[in-house]
């Protein structure tokens, strides 16, 4: 392989198109050697075959507003690559969707699902739909005209969307409702359901949980535990609460949680009704994480920092893109922190990342580290096909089980000769080797 | 509809496809006015839903070539809009295809079908696929790895592709083969078939007859008519060889032919059938008429085609063949009409000059829509399961082309009496289109 050329070509093949370019780039560097051993991936042409979709669908979402006027959106679907399984990845409803940040995120999807062990190959869709300041009828409208373009290519065996930016519990109940009656069939199509119509148990909770499991992981390749660790704990959101959660029952004390507003600091540690507090902070919809400051004496307000300058053995940023940059991570490093976890999506700048793997702090990415949510939508479609529910206890232990096998996957792939765990490229060559076996043993299609 | 902010919109959702913006706007300029007479389509947002594609689908196309290696290709297919008919356009393999260029051709397409009076709507497909240099085999299997991908998507009421640059009878036919294959039917869901599985009479002879016939009927709308009129021709391939026939049925005189070589000229009429033998069956160069006919004028310089003295010019070669000058010099040699059996072949500029000179000018929508109405008649053909004869289907040609030109008339009457066919053939499609949205609600 010759990653230049290759990159040259695409270039050529998709101008203007920064995101999806930026991304293959990534994978190719860190699976070139791999693929080299292989002569076999060079002469069926896996990089090529792998890095254009499967298909790619754009369609026209025509809808009336409350004032009766016609609005016309864009509506996408990317099938990127099933060798694993059927499609599956998330839709996003935003004004700033693109072909190319769909694309991205679609190639992305391929590799983590790869990862979780589950039979899911990779997608992505939405729309260029701005869901915020829209009404509930009209956010009804729109979900119904997109999925009458949609219900044709999807379904459980082919390719099963679920929520992403924008498109939450309500939207995925518009989308199921139209793809029932367009098509006579009560199936396991979407991923994110409502508990009480096909939705699994610890779906809500399962990115965090997962997150957790992984740092559990990797403490113990160092014969650690979490137990009376400080952890700061970045976001407050979904992924931040299920975090929480599961660090205080496995014993950890989390001593930060942040907001676009600054942090807080609680050094008596964020547990019990402090954690159910977290979902009345979200629900008030103000985005900010202030309130807790006021409502629990025990906690300080820091405004417009970031928690990372506060002393802690382990950090998991749940937060954004970029939360946490070079700086940040020479505070972690000097303040004595040994382990990175993410849970947000590329929450770590590049140069951080650098930074931490030299110190060899433990360092998860989050297409490792936050697979637990995919998991557990892939543990959705299993119990709708086979019409049973599992029990709480049940879905986390597997998710606990799969988490554990991500991370052994990681560390067979990513160990250096030095024993040092190279978990980014773990992550990347594991993904990738198993999509790309797949598709040797499948054919040219 | 403010056209301006239209285009705002169109530039930012559509960034960089030059090709589809344009065809957008040249259609929007002419049929401004007619739009805001009719405030029921702004009312359904019309102008959003018209310009945007019903839905475009892009694919992987991977095939093994001679050599066992694995090669990629990228495959396309925008179906634009089916308020006519099924979707219905060509498939064009060729490098430069982008997404761009597909979807400008489906919009103009979507015109086009309409203007002809049969029922299709717009579509058009392809790939990124170069057909040059490669072998009968790698043809075949490309055809078929597209084939696996494009059958879910088309059906003889849904979606009927057709030949386009790169895609002949050869590709037709793996293609259908496949389809076959695929699905187990037996169903026109192609046109440009073989007449011995499907195929119409008078399909490779269509849009030059149809352009012969428009010529006509222009003619005697300008109470005049084609006998012994000079005729100018550019090009040597089905549209300029058959057009040439036709306008020789008819009593008019070809005095050109063109190739990527040059262009032969000759004042006492072009012998066709020597240039049939030249051009069908020994697939020679258009200078080999000067073997048998030394005396004729042969010149590399192929533009200056149009520096002939003549009364009628039909491009029937390339896009923008006919520039500024090119027009300058008809205008001043007398020609009286120019009419497109090419798309494209006039430069924006040359068009322009031409309709500020009042000159008979009829643009490719029109003047070349014989080819596709005749696709059209292929589909009929095929879903009675019974063939028509040549005599049937020239005189339905005649009759649509006939027609063709009315519709324009009707639209395109100036107060002067001048006919602008290229609004006539705008406003006249467009509002066929326009209205048939409405009539059928929002989607």
């Amino acid at each position: 392989m010759n990653v230049n050329k290759i990159m040259t070509d695409l270039e050529k093949r998709n101008p203007g198109e920064v995101e999806y370019l930026q991304a293959i780039h990534e994978v190719l560097a860190s699976i070139e050697a791999v693929y080299n051993q292989n002569p076999q991936f060079e002469k069926s042409g896996i990089i090529e075959r792998i890095v254009e979709p499967d298909r790619v669908l754009t369609f026209k979402i025509p809808w009336l507003d409350d004032q009766g006027n016609v609005q016309v959106n864009r509506g996408y679907r990317i099938q990127f690559n099933n060798a694993l399984g059927p499609y599956k990845g998330g839709l996003r409803f935003h004004p700033s969707v693109n072909l190319s940040i769909l694309k991205f995120l679609g190639f992305e999807q391929i590799f983590k699902n790869s990862l979780t062990t589950l039979p899911m190959g990779g997608g992505k869709g939405g729309s260029d739909f701005q869901p915020k300041g829209k009404s509930n009828a009209e956010i009804m409208r729109f979900c119904q005209a997109y999925m009458l373009e949609l219900w044709k290519i999807i379904g459980p065996e082919t390719d099963v969307p679920a929520g992403d930016i924008g498109v939450g519990g309500r939207e995925i109940g518009f989308l199921f409702g139209m793809y029932k009656k367009l098509t006579h069939q009560y199936t396991g199509v979407l991923t994110g359901k409502g508990l009480a119509w096909g939705g699994s148990l610890v779906r809500p909770e399962a990115t965090g949980y997962g997150v957790v499991y992984f740092a559990q992981e990797m403490m113990a390749t160092r014969k650690e535990t979490l137990k009376e660790k400080k952890v700061a704990v970045s976001g407050f959101g979904n992924v931040a609460w299920g975090a929480v959660k599961k660090l205080n029952q496995l014993g950890a004390k989390v001593i930060t949680l942040s907001g676009p507003d600054g942090h807080i600091v609680d050094e008596e540690g964020i547990s019990g009704n402090k954690i159910d507090y977290m979902l009345e902070l979200r629900a008030s919809n103000e985005d900010i994480v202030e309130p807790y400051a006021q409502r629990f004496k025990s906690a300080v307000f820091v405004s417009n920092k970031r928690p990372w300058e506060v002393p802690c053995d382990i950090a998991i940023p749940c937060a954004t893109q970029n939360e946490l940059d070079n700086t940040d991570a020479q505070m972690l490093i000097k303040n004595n922190c040994s382990c990175v976890c993410e849970g947000a999506n590329m929450p770590c700048t590049p140069e951080a990342v650098e930074t931490l793997q030299q110190k060899g702090l433990l360092f998860a990415p989050g297409k490792a580290a936050n697979a637990g949510g995919v998991a557990v939508s892939g543990l959705e479609m299993t119990q709708n096909a086979m019409k049973l529910h599992w029990p709480a206890d049940e879905v986390d232990a597997r998710l606990h089980q799969i988490m554990g096998a991500i991370h052994e996957s990681c560390v067979h792939y990513g160990k250096r000769q030095d024993g040092y765990v190279d978990y980014v490229k773990g992550a990347n060559i594991a993904g990738f080797l198993k999509v790309a076996n797949a598709m040797l043993d499948q054919g040219v299609v | 509809m403010n056209f301006r902010d239209v285009m705002i919109r169109l530039e930012k959702k559509n960034p960089g496809e030059k090709e589809f913006l344009q065809a957008v706007r040249e259609v929007l300029e002419s049929i401004e006015k007619v739009y805001g007479q009719h405030p029921q389509f702004d009312s359904v947002s019309l102008v959003d839903r018209i310009t945007e594609p019903d839905r475009t689908i892009i694919f992987k196309v991977p095939w093994q070539d001679d050599t066992g290696k694995i090669q990629v290709n990228r495959g396309y297919h925008v179906e634009f809009n089916a308020a006519l008919g099924p979707y219905k356009g060509g498939l064009r393999f060729h490098p430069d295809v982008n997404l761009s260029i597909m979807k400008f051709l489906a919009f103009e397409q979507t015109f086009k079908n309409a203007l002809t009076g049969l029922s299709m709507g717009g579509g058009e497909g392809g790939s990124d696929f170069e057909p040059k240099g490669k072998s009968n085999h790698e043809v075949l299997r490309f055809c078929q790895s597209f084939m696996d991908e494009l059958y879910r998507h088309i059906g003889p009421v849904t979606d009927i592709p057709g030949s386009d640059m790169g895609v002949g009878s050869r590709e037709i036919g793996y293609l259908f083969g496949h389809y076959k294959r695929l699905v187990n039917r037996f169903e026109g869901v192609f046109t440009g078939k073989g007449t011995n599985w499907g195929g119409s009479w008078i399909r490779k002879e269509a849009t030059g007859y149809g352009l012969a016939y428009i010529v006509r009927k222009y003619l005697e709308e300008h109470q005049d008519n084609i006998k012994g009129k000079k005729v100018l021709i550019s090009g040597s391939g089905n549209v300029a060889l058959y057009a040439a026939e036709k306008v020789l049925q008819l009593g008019g005189k070809v005095l050109t032919f063109s190739d990527t070589n040059g262009y032969i000229y000759d004042p006492n009429g072009i012998d066709l059938a020597f240039i049939k033998e030249i051009k069908e069956m020994n697939r020679g160069r258009i200078r080999e008429y000067l073997d048998k006919y030394p005396k004729t004028t042969f010149s590399e310089n192929r533009s200056d085609v149009w520096k002939v003295k003549g009364d009628i010019a039909l491009p029937c070669a390339t896009e923008n063949e006919l520039d500024l000058d090119a027009a300058n010099a008809l205008i001043k040699n007398g020609c009286r009409l120019i009419a497109e059996g090419a798309n494209m072949p006039t430069t924006p500029e040359a068009t322009e000059f031409l309709l500020q000179q009042k000159a008979g000018f009829i643009p490719g929508k029109a003047a070349n829509a014989g080819g596709v109405a005749v696709s059209g008649l292929e589909m009929s053909q095929n879903s009675m399961k019974l063939m028509w004869n040549r005599e049937e289907i020239d005189a339905r040609l005649h009759r649509i082309m006939v027609d063709i030109h009315d519709t324009c008339v009707k639209y395109g009457k100036e107060r002067d009496g001048y006919i602008n066919y290229v609004t006539g053939a705008n406003v006249a499609a467009f509002l066929k289109v326009a209205q048939a949205m409405t009539d059928q609600g929002i989607m």
